[in-house]
């Protein structure tokens, strides 16, 4: 990338940011490339010197869920005043899923809530209903996983690989033995 | 350029609110994190940090005689110093100029903040041509007309002045 592109991208950064708008970094920052340090500085300057924008919701919830020490999605659902029931039922209804599998879906929803489910297999389409009954950016809360509670961070640490993996298993909810993988374990796990 | 942003950040200091205050810096605190940090985390991270000491400082009492916009921009620059060079030699700097920045005069303490102190390097010209694009939000044609210039000449000065700015910062 040239000078004028990095250029370019910070006049349209800027003039963006200064418009209202909430223009974001990492974008820009990953269209800059290998220049991405030179643009950094650019922005940097920029941001220290022109009035600070409000806030989005993403960075509050993002802020406060590690000072709170608590799951950024957990946190978001609590400020929005809604029980786990309620975005159980609105993703039932979104996805067009069997309401007889509620419970499998709670199971999946928990786990995405607080981290124990990894978020990159799970299919957009959730993450949409996420964002419509939660009312924000829910996939990029998710990257932000939290760090395991202490006692269990050092309960894994000490325990043998063997330990670990069968913890892990007892504690993933995917593909239910009974019934074996569904479309409910193709949403969450991109496996069915 | 600040007035509006310092003057409610005056009357949320007058009532105590806090949080509501550190709050709201938390979009360019973690914009500022995020450029100077690879991964998501770290920015969190740091921004959290930043937020407990601009906190924590005004918790006990510290009041200052520059803006707090000032505050937050300089707690950042050493949290993500600090990040990088763990140690207590920029939490002794940082607490130094704190109490600084709360005892003594602002001039000196605030001139490196602000657009006006962005562009000071520049030539006339140059700080012209960047104050009507990002404060008036004017594009090169309207800012041509009242410098007496063709849109391309203010292009160029516009360009010469971007590549000052990047190699001040790098």
């Amino acid at each position: 990338m040239s000078e004028v592109q990095v250029e370019t991208l910070f006049d349209e950064f800027a003039t963006r940011y200064l418009r209202g708008e909430r223009p974001d970094v990492r974008e820009y920052l990953e269209r800059a490339g290998a220049e991405r340090e030179d643009l950094g500085a650019l922005l940097d300057g920029f941001l220290a010197a022109v009035p600070a924008r409000k806030p989005t919701e993403e960075d509050v919830v993002l802020v406060q869920a590690r000072l709170e020490q608590q799951p950024p999605i957990l946190l978001l659902r609590l400020r929005r005043k809604l029980t786990r029931e309620a975005i159980v039922a609105a993703l039932v209804g979104r996805l067009r899923l069997d309401p007889a599998k509620s419970g499998k879906v709670d199971r999946y929803y928990h786990d995405l809530e607080v981290g124990l489910l990894d978020p990159e297999p799970v299919d957009r389409s959730v993450w949409d209903a996420l964002a419509d009954v939660l009312g924000a950016n829910v996939r990029g809360l998710a990257a932000l996983r939290p760090e395991p509670p202490p006692a269990l961070a050092t309960y894994l640490r000490r325990a043998t690989p063997m330990q670990a993996r069968l913890m892990e298993s007892a504690d993933a909810p995917a593909a239910l033995a009974d019934q074996g993988p569904d479309e409910i374990d193709r949403l969450f796990t991109g496996s069915a | 350029m600040h007035d509006a942003r310092d003057a409610e950040d005056t009357r949320l200091l007058e009532a105590g609110e806090y949080a509501a205050l550190v709050e709201s810096y938390y979009g360019v605190i973690l914009d500022r994190s995020r450029i100077k940090m690879r991964r998501e985390d770290d920015a969190v991270a740091v921004a959290a940090e930043v937020a407990i000491r601009l906190l924590s400082e005004l918790k006990r009492g510290r009041r200052y005689r520059v803006p707090f916009r000032v505050v937050v921009h300089q707690v950042i620059k050493w949290k993500v110093k600090e990040h990088f060079a763990p140690g207590k030699i920029d939490e002794v700097e940082l607490e130094d100029w704190l109490r600084k920045a709360s005892t003594e005069s602002t001039e000196e303490l605030e001139a490196e903040r602000g657009f006006e102190g962005l562009i000071d390097g520049l030539t006339e010209l140059e700080q012209e041509v960047l104050r009507l694009r990002y404060v008036e939000d004017l594009d090169f044609q309207e800012i041509a007309r009242p410098l007496g210039k063709e849109p391309n000449a203010v292009h160029q000065i516009h360009h010469r002045a971007l590549t000052k700015l990047r190699k001040d910062a790098a």
